[in-house]
């Protein structure tokens, strides 16, 4: 086993709303090794979605510590987390979240730009190539169908060559064949660009396929061990 | 119709700063319009509906030469029939002087009667009537006269060959509600004294007057017909009292058409932030009103909802409006100052408040119909789609857009009180709109094809494209407000460097006028140096190549008119600042000339005005005699218009003989001229003399007085370009933080977000104000070349404030409306698009 590449102790998430507490994440602790397939599974509103947030550096556990490699991220300001999720980390969401003024080409490019990567066009045009968007490069979000939004959020998680992806429901607003294409091609993306990829989801088709399953229940974490 | 109490009052709650911004645009939609409406009103009712009080009677002859024998046999007749009275009064400026000599004033005389006027009042310190205080011997003068000349009731005061005691001061003069459209300040003397002051030689600039009131008021059109036929054509004037435009209701008709142009456009600026405003709330309640239809609501139910909010707020903006247009009418005294003809109240009427409410319903119906229209275009499918679909082209914007050109239109013809110049000014609004609308669509595409340097500005840039973001919008209106400030500032620096601040050095300053023939010598004298005077033969133009000067026709016309009284000149040589620009010299071929016409060199000037050329016949009447002359030459000036100058210039052989008086412009050292005044009027009383440089300081008084009031009011365009824009912000205000949390999940961090945002503001502002710099400046110059002949100076320090001072304002107002935005946590907005 090699080191951890993301390590979470003791974390906790809680909401108020009114007088009503409510706990969401409870006492947490988990790790990934580099280059695993990890799924977070659970029923709609076990947390899923905040545990994410909360490993990425998102948002911040209301109790616990995450860390990011050797870096304890969990008292980072947005400003030391921005670099960080810029060059370490890939978002892939249920919902795309493309920035509805830019092109395929631009919104792929983006995270490259911000790292001030000279070779962003190339990279962004060798993955559109890879996953077989070029000629829709120079549309916007609202002209492309569901998959091949989100074959384009790939991209985007990608071009950094980020060496942890969050990938949040990713086939949750696609067809059942997108998502199988979605799947496919994610997972043959992580061993090509040697990620960890964290995928949290609630189909089992998709946790099958996973080197280990965290099951998420009223907050605890249940991990399932790695499969043989 | 089912009003649903609490979604309405959950819709106003959650509206927050749109609901805001909705009000405030409404009330600074009307504020201006009514405030100024109301004072307009008070002007009309105290100059003009009782304009009776502002001539001083029924019906005036009015002429600047004797009454002629027949239509003052016609004026006895109806006196004798006792149809009428009638009273006489002669007017003209000539220079007071103190008992000492050592004081003197340049004041408008009036002779009156005793039982003057007919009409109006004048209250004098005293209490008594005019003419109990006047009599033989006796002037009842202006407070100004005894403050300048340093002197008290009782005094002395010279005018003319003789003293006068002062009687009594005038503390109000109807027929004279307004000092600064005057030379100098009244004097009234008893029309017994006039002859006996010996200033009224031949060809001297008195106006005479005789006032009529009528038996029977109703006869007023009649009678003015009847004695318009025995007046001498174009030379005497018969008006009703109600017809006759005096100085003062020119000025305050130019002065109010020109607010009411800056108030209306601030109505359109604000209706545009009030349509903004409310797209934004819509905008924002999409998935509620999705969600509601998906329930089963149908657009009528939704409608008469979000009709009976929009009401709402409309009804509290316009009574905020009201109450700001009655603030604003508080502090008119203070803007105006002594522009404020006297007797004319501050108070707010019925009549005003009823006009804010029909206002605001007016404004409010007509700038939210796009907005409510578009509650039909919501489906119940955006509850699972959050991303925008491509807009599909509908005609709703087109016709909205029509009612707002009609509404406008009918607005400002009713504001104006003219169809012709109100279709005029709509359809030049509608011109300037497209205009810069076209130009804002050509940058903002060269801005998507110049490639940029930084990944914030090429970010910036392609945010401008933003669904829903109304760049050109924002552009158009901006440009619009700024463009109207810029142009009344440049124009007020133009007027100021060519009338004020430039006053070239030696140009003359002092004018003294109405020189008699037989005082040439004496005048030098007491000058003290040989100058030039110039002979001046007073005269109408009647027709060109027999085409008759209509002088009604020629009055309409905004710059000099060929209707008016010139004064001729004669003379063998060009002047110093004149060249020949038409023909090769002044009289050329005087000898070929038919017998009976005379040769005459035109100013290019008034030659443009006339669309006279060389060889175009002319026909003058001066003073009776009718002569005909043909163009010979057209010259042009080289100097400032200070210098003096003669339209009509003829051979001394054609006028050395006619009846004329003497012109001379003197330069002298300021602090010299008051006493030269007192010297030339101690040894010439009837010579008028003309302080220029005192004009220019009080014109230049008047120029800063009226750029505060125009500015007060161009400031609330301004302001209304502000709220465009901050409703702009608020209606794409989810999008932004949509992009704000995407850009800062990928990496980017706050100061990226502030410096996209910043970069987006300032090339709003950027193309806006560069675009505004270039009309203004055209604008500007062809107003300056036009109507005030004069020339233009850019000012590119001006343009370059104006372009960094819209910038910081923009970016300004921008950032503080996005600084929720730049400080959005990621997870929240995730959780929050995760959780609903």
């Amino acid at each position: 086993m090699s080191d951890p590449i993301l390590r979470a102790a003791h974390i906790s998430k809680h909401y108020t709303i009114g007088e009503r507490r409510a706990i969401v994440l409870n006492d947490i602790s988990m790790q990934l090794e580099a280059g695993e397939f990890a799924v977070i599974s659970g029923a709609s509103g076990s947390g899923k979605t905040t545990l994410l947030t909360v490993l990425s550096g998102l948002d911040k556990p209301s109790n616990g510590r995450v860390w990011l490699g050797e870096q304890d991220i969990t008292d980072f300001d947005e400003n030391r987390l921005a670099p960080l999720r810029n060059r370490l980390i890939g978002f892939v969401f249920q919902a795309f979240h493309l920035v509805p003024s830019l092109t395929s080409m631009e919104n792929i490019m983006f995270p490259a730009e911000l790292n001030r990567d000279p070779e962003a066009s190339e990279k962004a045009s060798r993955l559109l190539h890879r996953v077989g968007l070029w000629e829709r490069r120079n549309n916007r979000p609202e002209q492309l169908s569901g998959g091949e939004k989100q074959r384009v959020a790939i991209c985007r998680a990608l071009i950094n060559n980020p060496q942890l992806v969050f990938a949040d429901e990713p086939t949750g607003n696609l067809d059942s064949e997108n998502s199988r294409e979605v799947v496919e091609l994610l997972l043959e993306l992580q061993q090509e660009f040697n990620m960890t990829l964290l995928l949290a989801t609630h189909s089992s088709e998709i946790s099958d396929r996973a080197d280990r399953v965290l099951s998420l229940h009223d907050g605890r974490l249940v991990d399932t061990g790695y499969r043989q | 119709m089912m009003i649903h109490y609490r979604f309405l009052i959950e819709e106003l709650r959650y509206g927050g700063k749109q609901v805001i911004t909705f009000v405030i645009c409404v009330a600074l939609s009307i504020a201006t319009l009514t405030a100024l409406n109301s004072f307009r009103r008070d002007v009309h009712g105290s100059l003009i509906d009782e304009a009776r009080d502002l001539q001083g009677g029924d019906i005036i002859i009015h002429a600047h030469q004797p009454i002629s024998d027949k239509l003052q046999r016609a004026v006895d007749n109806l006196v004798k029939n006792n149809r009428l009275e009638q009273q006489k009064t002669f007017e003209f400026y000539t220079v007071a002087l103190s008992e000492s000599k050592d004081n003197s004033l340049l004041s408008g005389i009036k002779a009156v009667e005793s039982a003057y006027p007919f009409f109006g009042t004048i209250t004098l310190s005293s209490g008594r009537q005019l003419g109990d205080a006047l009599g033989p011997g006796k002037v009842v003068v202006a407070q100004e006269v005894l403050d300048r000349l340093n002197l008290s009731t009782g005094e002395q005061l010279i005018i003319g060959d003789m003293g006068f005691t002062i009687a009594d001061v005038v503390v109000f003069e109807s027929m004279r509600p307004v000092s600064f459209l005057s030379f100098g300040p009244r004097i009234f003397i008893s029309l017994a004294d006039l002859d006996q002051l010996g200033l009224l030689g031949r060809g001297s600039r008195a106006e005479h007057e005789i006032l009529l009131r009528l038996a029977e008021p109703d006869d007023a059109e009649n009678i003015t017909k009847m004695l318009s036929e025995a007046a001498v054509p174009r030379v005497e004037r018969v008006e009703t009292a109600s017809g006759a435009r005096s100085r003062v209701r020119i000025f305050f008709d130019n002065l109010l058409f020109f607010l009411s142009c800056i108030s209306i456009l601030t109505l359109m600026l604000s209706g545009i932030g009030m349509q903004g405003s409310l797209s934004a709330i819509l905008y924002q309640k999409q998935k509620v009103i999705a969600v509601t239809k998906a329930f089963g609501a149908s657009n009528r139910f939704l409608l008469t909802q979000y009709l009976i909010m929009v009401s709402f707020m409309g009804a509290f903006g316009s009574l905020i409006g009201i109450g700001l247009g009655y603030t604003i009418k508080r502090l008119f005294p203070l803007l105006f100052g002594d522009l404020v003809p006297q007797g004319v109240g501050y108070a707010f009427h019925p009549a005003d408040t009823l006009e804010g409410i029909v206002l605001g319903i007016l404004v409010v119906t007509v700038f939210t119909l796009l907005p409510l229209h578009r509650l039909g275009n919501v489906k119940p499918v955006m509850i699972f789609r959050h991303e925008t679909g491509a807009a599909k082209r509908h005609t709703a914007p087109l016709i909205t857009g029509i009612i707002c050109s009609l509404f406008l239109s009918l607005l400002v013809i009713r504001q104006i009180d003219d169809i012709k110049i109100g279709i005029f000014f709509v359809l030049g609004l509608v011109l300037l709109i497209a205009t810069v609308s076209l130009t804002a669509s050509a940058c903002l595409w060269l801005l998507k094809r110049i490639p940029l340097p930084t990944l914030a500005l090429r970010q910036a840039a392609k945010s401008l494209y933003r669904p829903g973001n109304a760049s050109r919008s924002i552009i158009v209106t901006l440009t619009s407000a700024i463009s109207v400030l810029l142009v009344i500032f440049l124009l007020k620096l133009n007027l100021f460097a060519t009338f004020i601040e430039s006053y070239p050095e030696n140009a003359p300053n002092l004018f003294c006028i109405d020189i008699q023939q037989d005082q040439k010598d004496l005048f030098q004298a007491v000058v003290g140096e040989e100058v030039l005077l110039f002979p001046i033969i007073r005269a109408r133009l009647l027709s060109i190549n027999n085409q008759p000067i209509d002088p009604e026709q020629e009055r309409e016309r905004k710059t000099d008119n060929l209707g008016r009284e010139f004064n001729l000149t004669y003379r063998e040589n060009l002047l110093d600042d004149e060249v020949i620009i038409g023909g090769n010299s002044l009289f050329e071929g005087t000898e070929k000339l038919p017998a009976g016409v005379v040769a005459l060199s035109v100013l290019d000037s008034i030659a443009e005005i006339g669309e006279i050329e060389l060889d175009d016949r002319l026909r003058f009447n001066i003073q009776g005699v009718e002569i005909d002359a043909q163009v010979t030459s057209i010259r042009s000036r080289t100097k400032s218009r200070l210098y003096p100058f003669f339209y009509f210039v003829f051979e001394p052989a054609t006028l050395e003989a006619a009846p004329q008086t003497f012109f001379s412009a003197i330069h002298l050292p300021r602090e010299m001229i008051p006493d030269m005044i007192t010297a030339i009027v101690a040894q010439l009383p009837n010579v008028s003399t003309i302080n220029v440089a005192d004009v220019a300081d009080r014109f230049g008084q008047l120029m800063k007085r009226l750029s505060v009031v125009i500015t007060f009011f161009a400031s609330f365009s301004i302001m209304a370009g502000c709220l465009i824009l901050i409703s702009t912000i608020f209606a794409t205000r989810l999008d932004r933080i949509r992009e704000t949390v995407y850009y800062k999940v990928l990496g980017a961090d706050s100061n990226f977000v502030l410096r996209l945002l910043t970069c987006e503001h300032a090339m709003l502002a950027l193309i806006s104000s560069v675009m505004a710099v270039i009309f203004a400046e055209g604008a500007a110059w062809l107003i300056c070349s036009t109507v005030f002949n004069i020339v233009y100076q850019p000012h590119w320090h001006v343009a370059g404030l104006t372009v960094i001072g819209s910038i910081f304002l923009v970016v300004l107002i921008g950032l503080t409306s996005s600084f929720g935005i730049i400080q959005q946590r990621p997870a929240a907005y995730l959780q929050q698009q995760n959780g609903t």
